[in-house]
C-alpha cells in the first residue's frame, strides 16, 4: 500500500514536467498454467511518444522495467551452533514481500539512472527488503534482507539483467522476461521507466496475471472450497489404485 | 516430461515422480513399511514444499500399503482382529498428533523438534533390530536351528489384564498394550508425517510376540488406514494434498510394493529384519548429521503467509 501511494505520487509530479509519454504493452496478459506448464516467456514492448504531436524528440533514450510478482509474507532464518546442534535462532520477518521481482535494463543501473532516482524508485532489489521488512531499518533487518535476496536470486526468482532492453529504433523497445516454472500466482505489475541522461522522464505501469487454468484451476479450487471431498477422492484414489495394482499382479 | 502440480504450484518430471514411487513402494512392500520416512525427505530435497510433501506423500503410502496388504491378504498374512484394535487406538492417537502438531509450530523450532526425534526413535529402533538380527544371523551360521516362529516366552505385558484370545496370532494377550501401541503409532505418525510401520513391526515382533507371518500384513493393514485419516485431515486442515503428486507417485509406488512384496518371500526374516535396520539407521544417521555438521547455508528461509495483493 505504501509504495502504491509513493508510485502513484511519483507518476503525478512526473506526468507534467515530460515532454514524453510511453505507450507499452505485454504480449500475454494473461498466462495460463495448464498441466505442461514449464516456464513462460513474455516480451514487453513500448514506443516513447511526444507528449504534444509534431514536436521531435531528442534521445537518446534508456528504459528500465521493473516486474514485481504476488506479495507473500516471508521469513529469513539463521541457524547457529548451540551445544554442538544447528538450530534455528534468528529470524526477521518481511511483510508483502514479492515473490517475484526482476529488472530489465537497457544498460548497466549506474550508467542509465542517476543514484537518485534508482533510490527513488526502489529500483535495487535489496530495497524491496528494506521496504518490507517487519521492525524497520535496523541492522538486522539489512543483514537478513542482503541474505534473503541473495537466497530468492539463488532460487531464480530474484534477477537483474542489464542488458535485457533491446531498441528496435531509437524510440521503440522490446525486453524479454522469463518466468520459472515454479512462479507463484496472481497478479504481476511491470513498471517501465523512461530515462534520459539519467533522469526519468515517463514512466507506465501494467499489469499482467499468472493463472491456473482448466484442471489445474479445477484441482485447486476444489482443495480449497471442497477440502473434506477433496481428502475423501484422494484417499478413495489412494485405494483404488492400490487395489488395481493387486489385481494386475495377481497371479 | 514436465507435469504441473496444481497445489505445489511448480512443475516435475513425471518420470522422476513414479521412479521415486516406484523405488519406495518396493521397499514398503518387502519391509511392510509405509516408506514415507523416506519419501517425504527425498520430495523436500527435490524442491516441493515441506507441507506439500508431507500431506501428498501420505496418499502415496496409503495406496503402496494397500497393494501390499492385499497380497499379503491373499496370503493369509493379516490378523484382522488384531488389525481392528490397533487402526481404532491409533485414529485417536493421530487426532492427538495433529493437536500437539499445531501447538509445536506456533511455539517454533518445530523442524529441530523433527530432527531430533527422527534420531532418537529411528537410531533406536533400527539399533535394536540390528542387534537382535545379527544375534539370529550368528546363531544360525553356528549351524543352531531357529524355529521361524519366536519362541512364545511371556514378559511383563503379558501378565495384565483384560486378556483377549488373537487366534491368527496365536496369542492370548491383554488388550492394554495393543492399544498403547496404537495410541503411540498414531501420535508420532501424525506428529511427523510417517505411517509408523518402521516402529509397528518390532514392537509387533519383540512387545506382543506376534509371529512372524501375521506381522508385516498386519502393519501394512494399520498403516493403510492410519494413512487414509492422516489424508483427510491433512486435506482439511492444511489443504496442501496434492493430488497430482500423490497419484504420480501411487502409479509407480503400487508396482514397486507388488515387486517388494514378491521379492520378501525370497528372504528370510532375519535378513529382511537386518536390511530394514540398515535403512532405518541410514535415515537416523542422515537426520543426525543435519543436526551436527555446519549447515550449508546458515540462512534460509520460508513463506510465511501468501498474502493478498496490495
Amino acid at each position: 500500500m505504501r509504495r502504491l501511494l509513493l508510485a502513484l505520487a511519483l507518476l503525478l509530479a512526473a506526468s507534467p514536467a515530460g515532454a514524453e509519454k510511453l505507450a507499452s504493452t505485454v504480449s500475454t496478459p494473461n498466462v495460463q498454467i495448464t498441466s505442461s506448464f514449464d516456464g513462460a516467456t513474455l516480451s514487453l514492448f513500448g514506443t516513447i511518444e511526444p507528449d504534444t504531436p509534431g514536436i521531435p524528440l531528442a534521445g537518446p533514450y534508456n528504459i528500465i522495467v521493473v516486474i514485481t510478482g504476488p506479495l507473500q509474507d516471508r521469513v529469513a532464518r539463521l541457524k547457529t551452533n548451540n551445544f554442538g546442534i544447528w538450530t534455528n535462532t534468528e529470524q526477521q520477518s518481511f511483510k508483502q514481500f514479492p515473490s517475484f521481482y526482476e529488472v530489465i535494463a537497457s544498460g548497466k543501473l549506474e550508467n542509465v539512472a542517476s543514484p537518485e532516482v534508482l533510490e527513488a524508485e526502489h529500483i535495487p532489489p535489496v530495497d524491496q527488503a528494506q521496504l518490507t521488512a517487519v521492525g524497520g531499518d535496523t541492522p538486522t533487518a539489512l543483514r537478513f534482507g542482503n541474505e534473503l535476496v541473495r537466497l530468492m536470486t539463488e532460487e531464480g526468482h530474484f534477477e537483474v539483467t542489464e542488458d535485457g532492453v533491446r531498441f528496435l529504433s531509437d524510440t521503440a523497445y522490446v525486453a524479454q522476461l522469463t518466468l520459472p516454472s515454479d512462479v507463484a500466482n496472481g497478479p504481476f505489475l511491470a513498471h517501465t521507466l523512461v530515462l534520459k541522461d539519467k533522469q526519468l522522464v515517463a514512466e507506465r505501469t501494467e499489469g499482467f496475471s499468472v493463472r491456473k487454468t482448466g484442471f489445474e484451476n479445477f484441482v485447486f479450487v476444489a482443495s480449497r472450497q471442497q477440502p473434506l471431498l477433496y481428502g475423501l477422492v484422494c484417499v478413495a484414489l489412494a485405494l483404488g489404485t492400490g487395489w488395481l495394482a493387486g489385481v494386475v499382479f495377481k497371479r | 516430461m514436465q507435469i504441473y502440480l496444481p497445489i505445489a504450484e511448480l512443475s516435475m518430471n513425471l518420470f522422476f515422480l513414479i521412479g521415486v514411487g516406484g523405488a519406495v513402494g518396493f521397499l514398503s512392500g518387502l519391509f511392510g513399511v509405509g516408506g514415507g520416512f523416506l519419501l517425504t525427505p527425498l520430495l523436500i530435497f527435490s524442491g516441493v514444499p515441506s507441507a506439500v510433501a508431507v500431506a501428498s506423500v501420505t496418499g502415496q503410502v496409503a495406496a503402496a500399503s494397500t497393494s501390499g496388504a492385499l497380497s499379503y491378504y491373499r496370503r493369509g498374512g493379516i490378523d484382522l482382529h488384531l488389525a481392528m484394535y490397533l487402526i481404532l487406538s491409533s485414529t485417536i492417537g493421530a487426532m492427538a498428533g495433529v493437536a500437539t502438531f499445531a501447538a509445536l509450530r506456533a511455539a517454533g523450532q518445530f523442524d529441530l523438534f523433527v530432527s531430533a526425534s527422527y534420531l532418537l526413535l529411528l537410531g533406536f529402533v533400527g539399533t535394536l533390530m540390528m542387534i537382535e538380527a545379527m544375534r539370529t544371523f550368528l546363531r544360525r551360521r553356528r549351524g543352531i536351528m531357529i524355529p521361524d516362529k519366536l519362541p512364545s516366552q511371556h514378559n511383563w505385558m503379558h501378565g495384565l489384564p483384560m486378556r483377549i484370545r488373537f487366534k491368527k496370532s496365536r496369542l492370548y494377550i491383554s488388550v492394554l498394550p495393543v492399544l498403547g501401541i496404537g495410541l503411540f503409532i498414531g501420535w508420532v505418525g501424525a506428529l511427523l508425517g510417517i505411517g509408523g510401520g518402521f516402529i509397528l513391526v518390532p514392537a509387533l515382533v519383540y512387545l506382543l510376540r506376534v509371529p512372524g507371518n501375521v506381522v508385516v500384513g498386519t502393519s501394512l493393514l494399520q498403516v493403510v488406514a492410519m494413512m487414509c485419516v492422516t489424508t483427510i485431515l491433512q486435506a482439511l486442515t492444511s489443504q496442501s494434498v496434492d493430488i497430482v503428486l500423490a497419484f504420480s507417485l501411487m502409479v509407480g509406488g503400487t508396482v514397486g510394493a507388488q515387486f517388494g512384496a514378491s521379492a520378501g518371500k525370497y528372504l528370510r526374516g532375519d535378513q529382511l529384519r537386518a536390511l530394514l535396520a540398515l535403512l532405518v539407521l541410514a535415515v537416523a544417521i542422515r537426520f543426525g548429521l543435519t543436526l551436527v555438521l555446519p549447515p550449508s547455508d546458515p540462512f534460509s528461509m520460508a513463506i510465511a503467509a501468501a498474502g493478498a495483493a496490495s
